[in-house]
């Protein structure tokens, strides 16, 4: 079967633009070298966080964001996908209860005690949600190592810049081994979450330690594949609120989505193919007409109508830079925009600060078709999603899985338009 | 303002110094040390970890080359848990003179240096990753050697005999009463002062010994700060130390230590020992010569470059326009002579080596001036964990570990710290400093750089209660920070892949920026 669109790579902004294209009547192939950046990234979906003070609305933001951000991704997003975008996902992970909007930024507590600016998250971390403050008493395992409550709550009871009311915090302790095991890891946990017994476990040691009104917030470990569930209830048993906090990576959550848009994809008649880099590409009077990708074990090429590269950025090794300072677009080679000429700095002396290098990536048209350095369309058939586009700053902006759900879904439409 | 005592006062916590603080406690008087940071973070901990045999001097300078032979198998007695004992290939590479290498054979017998020829396959075959294209291959007991290890030892030995290091403490005085020093004043790091009052003071500060000297009036010569950068690479490339067997220039020289290779070096002539710029040139130019010694080089991922500058001795008179020209070996001021100011010295100049020979020198002729002249011990004795005499192997920290592998969490992966060495150094070193932290114990040093060790290193100082949130969150913002200074200059490939995934750690998930400190 030769597939309408091939979509390289298989994070967030790919499996939106493959399921979306799927879902439109198109035969679609993934094929990806890894499992995208939701692993470790997570599954808040971040459309714009800071502009650069917090922003509490994206929806009355965005405007002036994007009149104040040429060349960022955004700019190529036409206003009418927005709200559709989102509601498009939250329906494709119904279980996960995605909680939130455009209109109002969700301030959801970090591992660290510092508030983050979210337009979605899953119900189980938006009910952490601090933006009119309330009562948290966070509860974490001695033995797990990514996660430290105590100093979470302290600076959640400091001094926060951002629209939120007053927070009281404390932290639980449970002392111990889990599971028989001292370096258990998150993953380790979220399975043991899963089993009955380890929850009644966890109910019997809180019991009497909540106070009436407090919000329980939990490391995100609390099940893999069944955690509203077990969400539900252990808020049922412990009579009260039950959220998740974030942990470093790799993140459940991102696990969860991942897992999600995976299975509808595969339901929906998607092909993935994992653990499959493109080496190399052929391409006839300006239209790209396959690529062939390694697998380790063997060569496979693959053609199709249209091409989607959603192969992430510098992080996920959609965009490189090797020793002698040369950025290359890792799938076909694509030129890229934001490339600090030689001799200036790719990095600033902060390590907070506004680094050039992050803007790095693909400049697209607007029907998100890669331009060269003059402007040309480089191939009439393939667009680019998510993180490889030129023009954005994710971490500063809070904006990562914000632009790889609104591209992907708007290239998918782009593709179903033509 | 508060007055400590001590018999004798010594300036500087690198090597010179603290091997100074032992010898002095080691010969009965009571030492006491002032450094203005951290121990060995000036030259001490910017170098490449390489314990000379000497062969990089066999042709221009012998009795240096004499000199660092003789403290090799000095250091391999007393601080055998310091030292790897890597041995040293030098190659002829074909951008060498093959000339030299007749020289350099020639310079290492008169010198005392074990020289022994091998063949390119024998060298190839213990070295695989090693240039092919070498055409002379000499072997010399040159070692990899941890310059924290051995201070921290140094300083441990000396408090077993009686002495005290003061990090932290900035001499901004030297007191006077008349032609006499008698010791310094000091600001701590809550920035009180201390006056300390000493019979005798050494002034061991390396890069800085002039500005010390010239606060206690003695003048007349200048330390020339060469400032070179050094990149640590992301594994170990080869297991023996390489060197291009031709005259001493820039990267010709590998060192294979812990879990990293670590190239160098350059010499740029700076102004003030405290500027440790590293220029993009520099780092070009490391990685290029990086590629003659071992094919690849380039692709293989590097973890952090830094910049340390070596204190090369010049007296006013003496005439150079190019620092690797002045002198290596150490010298000693005798300010009594040269000033006639009595109950202060300076030591400077000198390799990481040689160091316990300089603090020998230094201590007899305080000694002489004393009119107390007490013999010393510090090559007789070990340092503590030394006591074996058996070296540092690459491994053995896994073997530990694999013994406790189900036992406790391991905080940091890269360099295989648990959690109740970390809790320990936090308590022992007393520090809220994460960076000094790091220094005890490699922590955030592997290829993450502090990704995911730091936050969590972050919450356990605030779980032992030692200090509040904003101090916690200070010190893992200024890990950060400092990390950064020695990252970005090399981020490319995979390095340049974690370092973003750091970032979205740090400011993504945890968004420790929007935290006031």
């Amino acid at each position: 079967m030769t597939p309408d669109t091939v979509v390289i790579g298989a994070g967030l902004a790919g499996l939106t633009c493959a399921l979306r294209l799927t879902e439109g009547g198109c035969k679609v192939a993934v094929v990806a070298a890894g499992a995208g950046s939701l692993h470790l990234g997570g599954a808040t979906i971040d459309i714009l966080g800071y502009d650069p003070a917090v922003v509490t609305s994206p929806a009355a933001a965005l405007g002036s964001f994007i009149r104040s951000h040429p060349g960022h991704p955004y700019m190529r997003v036409a206003p009418s996908l927005w709200a559709g975008a989102l509601e498009w996902l939250r329906a494709r992970c119904e279980p996960l209860q995605l909680t939130g909007s455009l209109d109002e930024n969700l301030m959801l507590p970090t591992a660290a005690g510092a508030l983050k600016p979210s337009a979605l998250a899953p119900r189980s971390l938006a009910a952490g949600d601090l933006g009119s403050g309330g009562k948290l008493a966070l509860v974490s395992f001695s033995a797990l190592k990514d996660f430290y409550p105590r100093l979470a709550a302290a600076n959640l009871n400091r001094a926060q810049p951002g629209p939120t009311e007053r927070v009281e915090a404390r932290a639980i302790d449970l002392h111990g081994t889990v599971a028989g095991e001292a370096d258990p890891g998150t993953l380790r946990l979220a399975r043991a979450f899963e089993e009955a017994a380890f929850r009644d476990e966890i109910v019997a040691r809180l019991k009497g330690r909540i106070e009436p009104g407090e919000r329980v917030g939990f490391p995100a470990v609390l099940g893999l594949h069944r955690s509203p569930e077990v969400v539900a209830e252990l808020a049922e048993r412990i009579g009260e609120a039950v959220f998740e906090i974030p942990t470093l990576p790799p993140s459940i959550p991102g696990m969860r989505l991942h897992a999600l848009l995976n299975r509808a994809l595969r339901k929906a008649g998607g092909r993935v193919v994992m653990g499959a880099s493109v080496v190399s590409s052929a391409s006839h009077n300006g239209r790209l007409e396959a690529v062939s990708t390694d697998t380790g074990s063997r060569r496979s090429s693959h053609g199709a109508r249209d091409f989607v590269v959603a192969t992430g950025g510098v992080s996920a090794g959609g965009v490189t830079l090797d020793s002698s300072w040369r950025f290359k677009e890792s799938a076909l080679d694509l030129p890229l925009a934001g490339v600090p000429p030689p001799g200036t700095e790719r990095f600033c002396a902060d390590v907070f600060g506004s680094h050039p290098v992050s803007r790095v990536g693909v400049a697209v048209d607007e029907e998100w078709r890669p331009l060269d350095a003059d402007g040309r369309v480089v191939y009439n058939n393939v667009r680019v999603c998510g993180a490889t586009l030129a023009g954005a700053e994710p971490h500063k902006e809070m904006s990562g899985n914000g632009i790889s759900l609104v591209t992907g879904y708007a290239v998918a439409d782009a593709i179903l338009r033509s | 303002m508060k007055t400590i005592e001590a018999e004798v006062l010594v300036i500087g916590g690198g090597a010179t110094g603290a091997g100074v603080l032992r010898d002095v406690c080691m010969r009965g008087y009571g030492g006491l040390l002032v450094e203005r940071s951290d121990l060995a973070t000036g030259t001490s901990g910017r170098f490449h970890g390489l314990l000379h045999s000497g062969g990089r001097y066999a042709v221009k300078d012998p009795s240096s080359a004499k000199e660092c032979m003789d403290e090799n198998r000095v250091l391999r007695r007393i601080a055998a848990d310091c030292i790897e004992d890597t041995s040293g290939y030098f190659v002829t590479t074909e951008k060498d003179d093959p000339s030299y290498s007749d020289l350099f054979v020639d310079g290492c017998r008169r010198a005392g240096i074990p020289v022994e020829e091998i063949s390119v396959s024998a060298a190839l075959n213990a070295e695989p990753r090693l240039s092919p294209r070498i055409s002379r291959v000499l072997q010399v007991p040159d070692a990899a050697i941890d310059a924290w290890k051995t201070v921290w030892g140094c300083v441990r030995s000396a408090s077993d005999h009686g002495g005290r290091a003061l990090p932290y403490h900035k001499v901004t005085g030297i007191l006077r009463e008349g032609d006499i020093v008698v010791g310094a004043v000091v600001e701590d790091r809550a920035g009180d002062e201390v006056r300390i009052r000493a019979g005798f003071t050494i002034n061991a500060s390396g890069a800085w010994a002039a500005q010390i000297a010239a606060l206690a009036g003695c003048g007349g010569f200048t330390i020339l700060p060469g400032r070179g950068i050094m990149i640590a690479m992301g594994h170990r490339l080869v297991d023996t130390v390489i060197n291009r067997c031709q005259m001493p220039t820039d990267g010709d020289i590998l060192v294979p230590i812990r879990t990293v290779s670590v190239i160098g070096t350059t010499d740029e002539e700076a102004s003030d020992p405290d500027d440790l710029r590293i220029l993009q040139d520099e780092v070009d130019r490391m990685l290029a010569d990086g590629e003659t010694l071992v094919p690849g080089f380039r692709q293989v991922r590097a973890l952090r470059v830094w910049a340390g500058v070596r204190p090369l001795f010049k007296d006013e008179k003496a005439e150079s326009s190019s620092t690797r020209e002045v002198s290596r070996s150490h010298r000693l001021l005798d300010h009594h002579d040269r000033d006639g100011v009595e109950g202060f010295i300076t030591i400077t100049g000198g390799k990481f080596t040689t160091f316990r020979r300089m603090a020998q020198d230094s201590v007899d002729i305080m000694g002489a001036q004393l009119k107390d002249e007490r013999a010393c011990h510090t090559h007789e004795e070990a340092l503590p964990d030394s006591e074996e005499r058996t070296y540092y192997k690459l491994g053995s920290r896994l073997a530990a570990r694999e013994e406790r592998l189900h036992d406790e969490q391991i905080i940091c992966e890269c360099e295989l710290i648990g959690r109740r060495a970390l809790e320990n150094a936090m308590q022992r070193r007393g520090s809220s400093d994460l960076d000094d932290i790091r220094r005890t114990l490699r922590l955030g040093m592997g290829p993450c750089q502090g990704g995911f060790c730091i936050y969590r290193s972050a919450g356990i100082l605030h779980s032992l209660q030692r200090i509040d949130a904003a101090s916690a969150t200070a010190s893992l913002r200024d890990f950060l920070q400092e990390r950064w200074k020695g990252l970005h200059p090399i981020l490319y490939g995979d390095g340049l892949r974690q370092a973003r995934l750091d970032d979205w750690i740090f400011q993504g998930l945890l968004n420790v920026e929007q935290l006031q400190s």
